[in-house]
Parts: C-alpha cells; structure tokens; sequence
C-alpha cells in the first residue's frame, strides 16, 4: 500500500472509529467536529473518497452505515424539498429485517418507554397526513400519559394545568431530540390539517407538528404501518397498507 | 498499520453490535447472546467463548477496539466489555461527558483508588465532598455521581464509592501506568483485586471469591496462595473494612499484629474526617 493510500486508509479508520464513539455517545456527527477531529485539512474533492471508504469498512465490520440526518422542516409544504449539502450524520443498521429482530438489543426501562412513547406519538402524525396542530397533538399526549422519566407527575391527583403542562414537556422532549419538528403550515395545507377550535389562546395558530428528523431516520413508513397493526391488533396485509397509505399521503406497499 | 480486509459474517457484526450497546455484560449473558444469534440451542453443547472473542478482537483490534474481561471479586462471575484501547482526542472528543465533568469523573476514581486506608471506596458522603470540591451544588455533583454509577465507571457498595466494572476493565493501563504502587493482585487469579484478604506473613493479597475457592479446596482452612500459611486472622480490604494501607505496607501490619485492641492510623483518619463532616453541617 503506498503512502497516499495508508493515509487515507488511517483517515478512513479515524473516521468510524469518531463515528462509533459519537453513536455510543448517542451524539449526531458534526460536519464541523469531523473536520476538527479527524478530516483536518483533507481537500473537499477527497471527503467524499474518505465518507465512502468509511462507509464500507462501517459497513464490513459493523453492519451499520452513516446516514445523513435530513434538515429541519420550517414550513410545510406538499412538493418535497431539495435537501442541502449534510451537515449531520448517524449510525443506522444494515443489517436485514430478520436478524435485526433476533439481535434483541438491550435497553434501559427509559429507553424503551421514551421509544414506545415516540412511536406512538408519530403514528398519529403519520395517519393524520403527516401534520397534527399543536392543540390536538397535546390533547393526544394528555390522553396517551407521558412516560415519567420525560414528565413525571402523578396523574391521579393532578390538576389541568399540571397535566397540560406534562404533556407539552414531553412534546418539547420530542422536539428537542429531533423526533418532532414543530413548523408554520404552507399556504396550500392550511385547509388540510385540523386547526384548534375556539377557547385555547391562539399564539399556535398555523403551527403543526410533523416528523423530525431523527423520526425520518428511524422509522421508515413500512415499518410504522406494521407498528400500527400490531398496536390496534390487526394483521399488515395489502388492504390494511393501502388504506393506512391514504392517512400517510403516499402508497406504502410500493416501498 | 493493522490491515482491515474483507466481510465479517453477519453474526459477528450482530455481536458486535450487542456489545457496543450492552457496555458491560456478564459472560451468561454473552453466552445467551452468542447462542441466539447463532441459532443454537440451549440443549446443545457451545464452544468455549474464547474462539469467539479472539475472532473479534481480531478485526477490531484495527479500530482500537477490543473485548476485555474481569472477574467480579466477590461472585466469581466474569463481566466483559467492547472497550476503546486508544484515548486519543478522537475517542475524548466524541465522550458523552463535558471537560469539567470528565475531570470530575477523573478526581473520583483516582480518590478511590489511592484512598489512604487501602480499602479502594470511599463513603458516599467523602465522594460528594470531594467532588464539590471541583465546582457545582451538591444537587449537581449528587447526579453527576449517579450518571456515572449508571455509566459503570463507579459502583455503590452498602453505601460505599468503589469502581464500576467498566473503570475496572477498561482502566487497567491507566492504573498501571501512573498508579503502579496502588495496584493489588489476587494471589491465586493475578486478577486485580480491590477487596480482599492479605496474607500478614507475605503481604499477598486473594479475592473474596478466590479465598472461598482456596478454603473450600483446603476443607474449609484458608492459607495464603503464595507462602501457604494459614490465615489465621486475615486483614480484610474494601468498602467497610479496617483496610490495609498502601504505604508503608509492612510497617503498618507489624504495628497491627503488636497493637491489637489499638486504633490504626487509617481509622483514626477516618474519625478525624467524620468528626470535620459534623462540624462542616453544623
């Protein structure tokens, strides 16, 4: 291997080596903490040779690969928008379907209530068109009871206020941890998605909620209409796909 | 350069993936693991793990990666962890930890592992004074603490700070390297040992878990590994005990055996930081 090649091969290994610690970190990559920790002063013509290098030996050893983490909705728009250059990555499987499931990884009581919790509050976005207003998405979560380790309080003696309070804090948590974006509806969605009725201050008005970017990365459209069949107990045939594809907006068994 | 070449079988980068997310696992769980990623059933004899370990080492050794164990002192069991083996600014600058945090992280296990008395813990009241010494409310440094237990890098025992299995896995070179004169090895295993007995004749020290081994084989007598000897009254080490002093190591143990009934240096010290703690809340 010559001298050129070994350098990029090292850079190459830094660079999942960066990736894997940031993933156990539960940290997105940082196209500027990469150029800081591991690219230094590679040219640009050459990050991409590196990113793919990186990918593949991901990929080899790991059974995982670098995708890029799409940017944050602002409004919400019908036609879909063309995404800028990346500027954040994250570690996702490549491993099939099937051993996936037999992997079984561990998790935390937490994590695993944060993810059913998050599960569950993006497949009401996802068959509401992908966009619920502030006001229904909170009545949602009030009903639904966050998990205690986002919002704790004791449901049983608290007040309105209280629990209204819980559930916007567990949507901020959502929001925070880009599974939710909170974006200003296009001019063409107005007449679409549900508005608040009258009584609640209106400072929300022409705010929705949609799917983050972390959402997009970890739930593919398939995989939460086969996570809603078996949270209302029926079975993912063509005919449920289909009518679930009408509530998300675009054909899902096609995928 | 360490080469990295070709595919690694599905299995092995499902293992590996099941390692990076359990941290630190104990081997019956590893073995569980191996079995059901690997289809075997439970009736069915498995290969050592060895084979297994070594084929992964193999292609992470390249990464800086690798899968070390110990034995957990009292119980005999082996834990295991995928343990970064090169703490350059790549690894640092990806840590789950802020700068003061890691320094708060640092001033903790080093104050356990030097802690005068040789029992390798501190009460959880020595660890939250010491921490605040570095900065921050006592609320912040308490749930600082607690991350940290949750992390593995420190453990509560019946009270006590001692070191989490991961600060006692991954933390091996940096012992040896800038704490070489603090470190205690089991007799019988050479394992690191950070509770135990010491023998007062040779000063050597075994694991709670390899004194038991060594009674049981010896009809209930426990005897020294090294010399043989039987102890008769062992010194015991860790969290609660009198504790065996690094320094000075022999000395303090004559002046044990001489002074019985006598308060040890260490216990006196200990009293003297208690009686300061009282007066610090008043």
């Amino acid at each position: 291997m010559d001298e050129d090649t070994q350098v990029c091969e090292r850079k190459a290994i830094d660079l999942v080596r960066y990736a894997l610690a940031c993933h156990a970190s539960g940290k997105p990559l940082k196209r500027e903490n990469l150029k800081a920790h591991v690219l230094g002063n590679t040219p640009a013509r050459n990050t991409r040779q590196l990113l793919d290098r990186a990918n593949e030996l991901l990929t080899q050893n790991f059974g995982l690969k670098m995708v890029a983490l799409p940017s944050h909705e602002k409004v919400l728009t019908a036609a879909p928008k063309a995404q800028p250059a990346p500027a954040k990555w994250v570690l996702q499987s490549t491993l099939p379907d099937a051993a996936r499931q037999r992997l079984d990884l561990p998790q935390s009581d937490d994590d695993q209530a944060i993810l059913g919790f998050a599960a569950t509050v993006l497949s009401l976005v996802f068959v509401s068109n992908m966009s619920v207003s502030v006001d229904q998405l909170v009545l949602y979560v009030r009903k639904l009871g966050p998990p205690q380790c986002i919002a704790p309080v004791d449901s049983r003696g608290a007040s309105d206020a209280h629990l209204d309070s819980a559930a916007r804090e567990a949507i901020a948590y959502l929001t925070r941890h880009g599974y939710l974006d909170k974006v200003k509806l296009g001019a063409s969605e107005t007449q679409a998605t549900q508005q608040p009725t009258d009584g609640g201050d209106h400072h929300d008005d022409g705010m929705v909620y949609t799917w983050g970017p972390k959402a997009k990365i970890e739930f593919q459209p398939l995989d939460m209409a086969r996570f809603i069949a078996a949270a209302t107990g029926q079975e993912c045939t063509e005919d449920f796909l289909r009518i679930i594809g009408r509530a998300y907006g675009s054909n899902i068994a096609s995928q | 350069m360490p080469m990295v070449t070709g595919d690694t079988e599905p299995e092995q980068q499902m293992l590996v993936q099941w390692c990076m997310s359990a941290q630190v696992f104990s081997e019956p769980e590893f073995r569980q693991t191996i079995r059901r990623i690997h289809c075997i059933d439970e009736g069915k004899d498995m290969e050592e793990i060895l084979p297994v370990v070594e084929q992964i080492n193999g292609s992470m050794s390249a990464f800086s990666l690798e899968l070390r164990s110990a034995m957990d002192q009292t119980s005999g069991v082996r834990m295991w962890a995928l343990v970064n083996t090169n703490a350059d600014p790549i690894s640092i600058g990806a840590t789950p930890y802020t700068a003061s945090e890691l320094i708060m992280l640092k001033t903790l296990v080093e104050g356990v592992f030097t802690e005068g008395s040789g029992n390798y813990s501190m009460s959880f009241h020595d660890a939250l004074r010491l921490a605040t010494k570095r900065g921050g409310t006592r609320a912040e440094v308490e749930s600082l603490l607690r991350r940290f237990t949750g992390d593995g890098w420190l453990a509560l025992d019946e009270g006590f700070v001692v070191l989490g299995a991961r600060s006692i896995i991954e933390l091996q070179s940096y012992f040896n390297t800038g704490f070489a004169d603090y470190i205690r090895l089991c007799s019988l295993c050479k394992e690191m040992a950070t509770s135990g007995v010491v023998c007062m004749e040779c000063q050597e020290a075994v694991h709670p878990y390899c004194a038991g081994r060594v009674a049981e084989a010896n009809g209930g007598q426990l005897s020294c590994p090294k010399c043989n000897r039987h102890i008769r009254q062992p010194w015991k080490f860790g969290p609660g005990e009198r504790g065996v002093p690094h320094a000075l190591e022999s000395g303090a143990l004559e002046a044990k055996e001489e002074n019985v009934g006598v308060e040890e240096p260490a216990t006196q010290s200990i009293k003297k930081l208690r009686i300061e703690d009282s007066s610090d809340e008043e």
